[in-house]
């Protein structure tokens, strides 16, 4: 069973990474401007012998079907390529802001899915009360308040509250421990919360559904304790929606930290895509992208062995 | 063993969320906390072409000969003093004694050579290179003496090649070093640079200048966001926000704790045109829009207010500007206008087409242009641009009209010979005139200032109503700092130079 999984998944990581490898490599290309012009920059002097030598020296002369053989045969010998701007290796530049996004990530997701199991359940027990209603409330507050928005306004609050407490930019954990999580619960909750209400409803829904059916009945009937219902039976059944969606919020949280990481100024992967972007810097954008692509179908991949974790019939 | 793992959840999750309350504030040394928006690409100054990265490392890091004060005259730089020969073709400078680069080497003459070289090597392909065209040859006569002959006098040269920064001789092959590890003169050495984060100077304690730095350190903190970079100078995360607009200094003037530092900028707004085709190949229609444009309109609605009128060179240059008062064109004149383009024959409405450089305030100043434009007889297209998709076609000289802004410098020469003069290489507009060129050509080589002004004079008569750019205005330029924050002098050049002198009071 595992086996297939494993094979099944690897199939798909080929193709998606195929067709995402064409996909990014002629977008760039089609965005208007060109990355030698903005290399060059506007004010200096340029001539066209300049122009035309730093095309070639980049390759961007080529055909474009030329360019991406030539690419894609080198990023399958492992050779992501260099920056057209720093001439480092992208690999470098990639790794350099995993780091700060990898951290930040993990972090809202403990906030989003950590809070969210407990969030739901409490939820699902109080079901019909004002407190579930005050609290369905607050998760479509959560849902719908723009992380940017949010951002920005925990940051004046604490800057109020809390001048002292360093809020902005980036510190390795390794250099600074509380620095660096001072830095990042901010953004990390900024960013967690749509997830957490998204997933505490998913929660609720699911447990109330779990709740619902034969073998609670029969549980309580053999007299297990209401909290052993609750925790034992039910949300184990109730945890299967709850970790595909986590697979699938990994997804967005890597789109929301773009926004997340401009606001709290972290230099992450959003900022390095986003700086790839504007400075037409092909080769980095293309082996970020691809890399991301990548991370995303790993993560679907350790959702589908959770699966077999949680649901013995997966096994069978 | 339910109820214990569910309070345990609970528990991690506060912990989770509660902020971190401990904090991390170590009493430490005076490090400067500066937030800019962009990120530098590189640190070689010669190489360089963003001006992220010119405004982190000039002045701080690296120093010329000369150096630019605050009403934008020359002053001494690593150079004490020099003379110019009589016929304007010999500059001899004599440089200070017991300087020393970063690294430890001596400053001297040969450095200073070899910088010239470097500048104008084919390797390195510094876009500084044309500042040295009219360089014969650099000699060192002695260690603190560098003569520099010219192929013709040169009135710029002080300021074009007196203000390139001077690295080590070491460097004259190395292409990519500096990039990543600047090596200078400056009051401030580099430290770190986390990519995307910060840029960190710390001080450079063996400064030839005694007295500075005052500061342990500076640290430019890249922060794309203008309300994080706002919120964070009203709350004292940040010291200081360099050469920020009107709208974004509005943002932060009077907030507690913060004042703003100001000055007229040397950079203009303009809308520009294409001089090689129909219809603004006709002077009439290139005066046309000079009596259409009202330009404290312009201002109000796309400046706050924070700007004034100028013609072609910046009021801020008070040795050679003329007032605008001498340009008849500058009179809001729709009627006239409309008048003028009869005159040349065109029948209103004329279509046009602006392309417009991807910059809020340009943009706003576009539309009011818009506005203005279609009252006085033309119909104009508005077309946003993104910045790669200008860029390109600015190069290429496609374009009817297009609006942006120019940067200035000390010396009226670079305002004109480049943009202005036939064939210059950023004269995008195919602009001819040969009274012009002839003007410029040869006030590059007066020596005596009331020659050289009377000159400048003429031709900014000539640029302001029948030239390829109507001028609309100089901004103003602000530094936003926390009061604390002692010794900075905002220079309209957009240099930090005089981080030098600045020093937090407790």
């Amino acid at each position: 069973m595992l086996r297939r999984l494993l094979l099944a998944r690897l199939l798909d990581l080929a193709v998606v990474l195929a067709s995402v490898s064409v996909i990014v490599f002629a977008m760039i290309r089609l965005i208007p401007g060109d990355a030698v012009a903005i290399m060059l920059g506007a004010n200096t002097e340029v001539t066209p012998d300049k122009i035309a030598a730093l095309r070639a020296q980049i390759g961007l002369d080529q055909p474009i079907s030329v360019q991406y053989l030539g690419w894609i045969s080198k990023v399958l010998h492992g050779d992501l390529g260099t920056s057209l701007w720093t001439g480092k290796p992208v690999l470098d530049e990639i790794v350099l802001h995993l780091w700060p996004t990898l951290q930040l990530t993990v972090l809202a997701l403990v906030v989003g899915a950590g809070l969210a199991v407990p969030a739901g359940c409490v939820m699902a027990r109080l079901r019909g009360g004002v407190a579930d209603a005050a609290m369905r409330v607050a998760t479509v507050a959560g849902l719908t308040i723009p992380s940017f928005w949010l951002g920005i306004v925990m940051i004046l609050l604490l800057a109020m509250l809390a001048p002292s407490l360093q809020l902005l930019g980036y510190v390795p954990f390794w250099q600074d421990p509380l620095g660096c999580l001072s830095r990042l619960a901010l953004p990390a909750f900024a960013l967690g919360l749509p997830i957490l209400a998204n997933l505490s409803r998913l929660v609720r829904s699911a447990m109330l559904d779990a709740l619902g059916q034969d073998y609670i009945r029969t549980a309580r009937a053999k007299g297990v304790p209401e909290r052993g219902i609750v925790y034992r039976h039910a949300l184990r059944n109730a945890l299967i929606p709850f970790v595909t969606s986590v697979g699938i919020m990994t997804g967005y949280l890597l789109g929301g930290a773009i926004v997340v990481e401009q606001v709290f100024a972290i230099p992450g992967l959003g900022r390095l895509i986003l700086g790839a972007i504007a400075e037409r810097n092909y080769p980095l954008l293309q082996a970020t992208i691809l890399l991301v692509t990548m991370g995303f179908v790993v993560v679907n991949f350790v959702v589908d062995l959770l699966y077999l974790a949680i649901d013995p019939r997966v096994r069978a | 063993m339910a109820r214990i793992s569910f309070r345990a959840l609970l528990m991690a999750g506060a912990l989770a969320l509660a902020p971190v309350a401990v904090g991390s504030v170590a009493a430490q040394a005076q490090v400067l906390e500066v937030a800019v928006d962009a990120s530098p690409v590189g640190l070689d100054p010669h190489r360089a072409t963003a001006f992220s990265t010119f405004q982190i490392i000039s002045g701080t890091i690296y120093e010329g000969l000369v150096a630019v004060d605050k009403d934008l005259r020359v002053k001494p730089g690593l150079a004490e003093s020099w003379t110019v020969s009589p016929d304007g073709k010999t500059y001899t400078f004599k440089l200070r004694a017991g300087m020393t680069f970063h690294d430890g080497s001596k400053v001297e003459a040969a450095d200073v050579v070899s910088t010239f070289n470097r500048v104008l090597s084919k390797d390195i392909a510094s876009p500084l290179a044309s500042r040295l065209a009219v360089l014969e040859k650099a000699e060192a006569a002695d260690p603190l003496t560098l003569v520099l002959t010219l192929k013709e006098p040169s009135a710029p040269l002080l300021i074009s090649a007196g203000t390139i920064a001077i690295v080590p001789r070491s460097m004259e092959a190395e292409k990519e070093a500096l990039q990543r590890a600047p090596i200078g003169t400056g009051p401030f050495k580099f430290k770190e640079w986390q990519p995307n984060g910060f840029v960190l100077l710390e001080k450079n304690a063996a400064y030839w200048r005694s007295g500075a730095p005052k500061l342990d350190g500076v640290k430019f903190n890249i922060v794309p966001e203008s309300a994080t970079r706002q919120v964070g100078l009203s709350s004292g995360q940040y010291s200081m926000l360099p050469n920020i607009d009107a709208a974004t200094a509005l943002q932060v003037k009077g907030k507690p704790g913060v004042k703003l530092d100001e000055t007229l900028e040397l950079a203009y707004s303009f809308v520009g045109v294409n001089t090689s085709r129909p219809p603004f190949d006709n002077v009439k229609v290139r005066q046309a829009v000079n009596y259409a444009l009202n330009r404290q309109e312009i201002i109000a609605a796309a400046l706050f207010g924070a700007g004034v009128p100028g013609g072609p060179l910046s009021p801020a240059l008070k040795d050679w500007a003329l007032p605008v008062a001498d340009f008849a064109c500058y009179k809001h004149d729709p009627a006239k206008a409309q008048a003028l383009l009869k005159e040349a024959g065109f029948t209103a409405p004329v279509a046009i087409t602006i392309n417009v450089l991807p910059r809020q305030d340009i943009r706003d100043m576009a539309q009011v242009v818009q506005a203005q434009l279609n009252k006085a007889g033309f119909k104009v297209e508005l077309k946003n641009q993104e910045l790669g998709q200008f860029i390109q076609d600015w190069r290429n000289s496609n374009f009817d009209m297009f609006a942006s802004t120019n940067a200035g410098s000390p010396d009226p020469d670079d305002y004109f010979f480049r943009t202005f003069r036939t064939g210059g290489s950023t004269n995008v507009f195919k602009y001819s005139d040969t009274k012009l060129d002839g003007l410029l050509d040869s006030a590059r080589a007066m020596q005596s200032q009331p020659e050289r002004k009377k000159a400048y004079d003429e031709a900014q008569r000539i640029l302001a109503c029948d030239g390829p750019i109507m001028h609309v205005a100089y901004g103003q330029l602000f530094t936003g700092l926390r009061a604390n924050v002692t010794g900075f002098e905002i220079i309209a050049n957009r240099s930090l130079s005089s981080l030098g002198d600045v020093a937090v009071v407790k």
